[in-house]
């Protein structure tokens, strides 16, 4: 054979290799990213739960003087506080923050048949406060199972799949939101 | 045949090649990133996307139309022709960014575009005026020459053929942005009292991205995508077939 068309056939393979070995260093590179993607935003919900979590005893400090007759609400508040301070792994954090999420809608909902409660600066602070940190939680939600998506999609897809069997990989449980906490909260007068 | 071409060619394949596994990690890299939502903006690589709000009564003015915006780059080409071909000749670029605000549905958010590759594709950011023969070019590209120490007369004061493009990023219009959020400078830590104001998007030192586009997301994919095919299969394609032509000439095959 010439050796010219040997050269051209060796610079084919090696260039074809090349594409290829790049392009396993670009999946593994990337299953990694989203491996860690899906940790921190985990940690970025866990700060805002942490936060919320911290204002919830201010919360309940201002309104129990007026809601004397709602300690059922602010009981479910408190417990469900505890839980998520002794929450250790991620599902039981995930369950508290429900509760807390929960309890909190039933909250502000009866807060409307206490017109002195609403008149209350502190309390309208600390509730417009917990309901923003709510929604920036709504969207963080979001964006985990964003990335928990990707991430099942990418470790299941041709051919990131080969690299993610030799990676170990497994698939992620998204961020579930209990079906009786979609509902609006029933308020009875 | 000239040698010189298919040798050139070679290392233009190896170029493009090269270019076109680039490409593949931008693609992946955005593919891989979910949009965030600027209310919850976390510090680090972020993608976002909305449309541009001024950061303050400041506003830059593009060089050649005077056009009021946040980011501008321009070009001034000038014909060069050697007998019966010519070809444009870069003579002066650049480009000025002044911080501005990022808007979508949940927030805004402080963007510094300073050190972002930018792209506009929109042809409604793009304004060319051109000078020549009997034509003088606008008063604002005659005062920018001037301030630049460019002349688009010749020797024998006659108009040179020449031409000025610049393209701008201005109020309203919608951006695509993959870059790292970290601390506003401008503002004290943790002071922030409505969403993201102590935080600010702009070249991060660890993430070497910084991508602001006019573009869609799905538009930025299906175009990289092209990129990527092109680039990758073109580059190769490139360099066997100038390696060919080479040997050819040689007579090595």
């Amino acid at each position: 054979m010439a050796i010219g068309l040997g050269i051209i056939i060796l610079t084919f393979v090696g260039l074809v290799l090349l594409g290829v070995v790049v392009y396993l260093v670009y999946i593994f590179n990337g299953l990694v990213r989203l491996k860690n993607n899906i940790k921190k935003s985990w940690s970025n919900i866990n700060v805002l739960l942490k936060q919320r979590s911290d204002e919830l005893p201010k919360l309940i400090n201002s309104v129990k003087g007026y809601m004397k007759y709602e300690k059922n609400v602010l009981n479910q508040i408190t417990k469900a506080r505890t839980q998520f301070l002794n929450a250790k792994t991620m599902s039981q954090k995930a369950e508290a923050d429900n509760m807390i999420s929960g309890a909190l809608k039933s909250l502000f909902a009866v807060a409307e048949n206490y017109p002195k409660l609403k008149a209350n600066e502190n309390f309208m602070q600390l509730q417009g406060r917990i309901s923003g940190l709510e929604n920036e939680l709504a969207d963080r939600r979001e964006f985990y199972n964003d990335s928990v998506n990707t991430y099942n999609i990418r470790i299941q897809s041709f051919p990131d799949m080969f690299v993610a069997r030799l990676m170990k990989l497994q698939e992620k449980e998204m961020f579930k939101v209990e079906e009786k906490d979609k509902k609006d909260v029933e308020v009875k007068f | 045949m000239n040698i010189a071409y298919p040798i050139g060619g070679f290392f233009l394949g190896v170029y493009i090649f090269f270019k076109g596994l680039i490409w593949l990690k931008q693609k992946r890299l955005i593919e891989n990133m979910p949009t965030s939502k600027i209310r919850s903006l976390a510090m680090g690589l972020v993608e976002v996307f909305g449309e541009i709000v001024p950061a303050g009564k400041k506003m830059l003015n593009c060089p050649f139309s005077g056009k009021e915006c946040v980011y501008y780059r321009y070009k001034i080409e000038e014909y060069r022709s050697s007998g019966k071909s010519g070809h444009w000749v870069t003579i002066k670029k650049g480009e000025k960014g002044i911080p501005f605000y990022l808007k979508d549905k949940t927030g805004m958010v402080l963007v510094n575009p300073s050190g972002a590759r930018v792209e506009i594709s929109n042809p409604n950011l793009k304004n060319r005026f051109d000078s020549g023969f009997g034509r003088d070019p606008p008063e604002l590209v005659k005062k920018f020459l001037a301030s630049r120490g460019l002349n688009f007369e010749n020797f024998f004061g006659m108009n040179k053929k020449m031409r000025y493009t610049e393209w701008f990023l201005s109020l309203a219009d919608k951006l695509y942005i993959m870059g790292t959020a970290q601390d506003n400078p401008q503002v004290e830590d943790a002071t922030a009292r409505h969403g993201v104001e102590d935080v600010m998007i702009g070249k991060g030192s660890h993430e070497k991205i910084y991508y602001i586009s006019d573009r869609h997301e799905k538009d930025l994919l299906k175009r990289l995508g092209w990129k990527v095919a092109g680039g990758i299969f073109g580059g190769i394609l490139l360099v066997i077939g100038c390696l060919l032509l080479i040997f050819l000439n040689f007579n090595m095959l």
